[in-house]
């Protein structure tokens, strides 16, 4: 079903519609000629074929009419839908450009700042007299030091052994 | 009036082609799927309380850069939540 409804789309939408139209103007002429043909002489032999053969066409013309709303109903609704699905992908590109600016531009404020109270304790801190006589007279304790380089990795326990 | 039925039968069981309009997981910004660097540790057994002042501003810097993505993690989620929701 699904093939034939697929070789049915490869036929333009135009012609589709005019081959529908024309299929039920000839079951309905079917139907009445088949009707009229009973007052007209020689022409009643006739008058059983055409009768059932409008019926048929008329019914598949309709039924195909019917298929052919159908179907332009949901290509409509297929084509909206994919018209909001592209809207929402292009907001979502444009969110994501937002989202990128902002973090490398939180970032480079982060960095600057970090650079720069370094640089200011090299350049300002360390000069002043009770700073050198504290560094000089007091180096930080190697516990001091292995505690902040636990604390610092603590995120290793946390990960657990590498498999 | 069987006629009419039998229309009417047929036309109600005409064919419907179900269409799916699949919608694309979003992209993720770059900047936010890179790893958060490990703290820095201070090298050396005596160490000058300046040089252990630099590794710390050093970590508080990385903290708040990490702390950056997670922002823009919670913000990617929230905008892209809003987006897809308006689709339907």
């Amino acid at each position: 079903m699904a093939q034939i409804q697929w070789m049915i789309s490869l036929i333009p939408d135009a012609v589709l519609n005019w081959a529908y139209w024309v299929i039920i103007v000839a079951g309905v002429t079917g139907v009445l000629a088949g009707w009229l043909g009973k007052w007209i002489p020689f022409y009643g032999n006739y008058v059983k074929v055409l009768q059932p053969v409008g019926i048929v066409l008329l019914v598949l013309g309709v039924w195909l009419r019917g298929g052919y709303d159908t179907e332009m109903s949901w290509r409509a609704k297929v084509a909206e839908a994919e018209a909001r699905v592209a809207v929402a992908e292009q907001k979502s590109q444009q969110t994501n450009t937002v989202i990128e600016q902002k973090i490398v531009e939180k970032t480079k404020v982060i960095k600057g700042k970090t650079e720069y109270i370094t640089k200011y304790l090299d350049r300002e801190i360390i000069k002043k007299e009770e700073i050198i006589k504290y560094i000089e007279q007091c180096p930080v304790p190697k516990e001091i030091i292995d505690i902040h380089n636990q604390a610092a990795e603590m995120n290793k326990a946390a990960e657990g052994p590498k498999k | 009036m069987k006629y009419i039925s039998l229309i009417l039968v047929v036309l109600l069981s005409a064919c419907s082609t179900p269409v799916t309009v699949k919608q694309k997981f979003p992209e993720v910004p770059k900047s936010l799927v890179e790893r958060c660097e490990n703290l820095k540790k201070i090298e050396g057994d005596k160490v000058a309380i300046t040089e252990m002042l630099k590794v710390v501003v050093q970590n508080y810097g990385m903290y708040y850069e990490c702390a950056a993505k997670v922002d823009g993690w919670k913000e990617w989620y929230t905008e892209q939540k809003r987006i897809y929701e308006s689709v339907k």
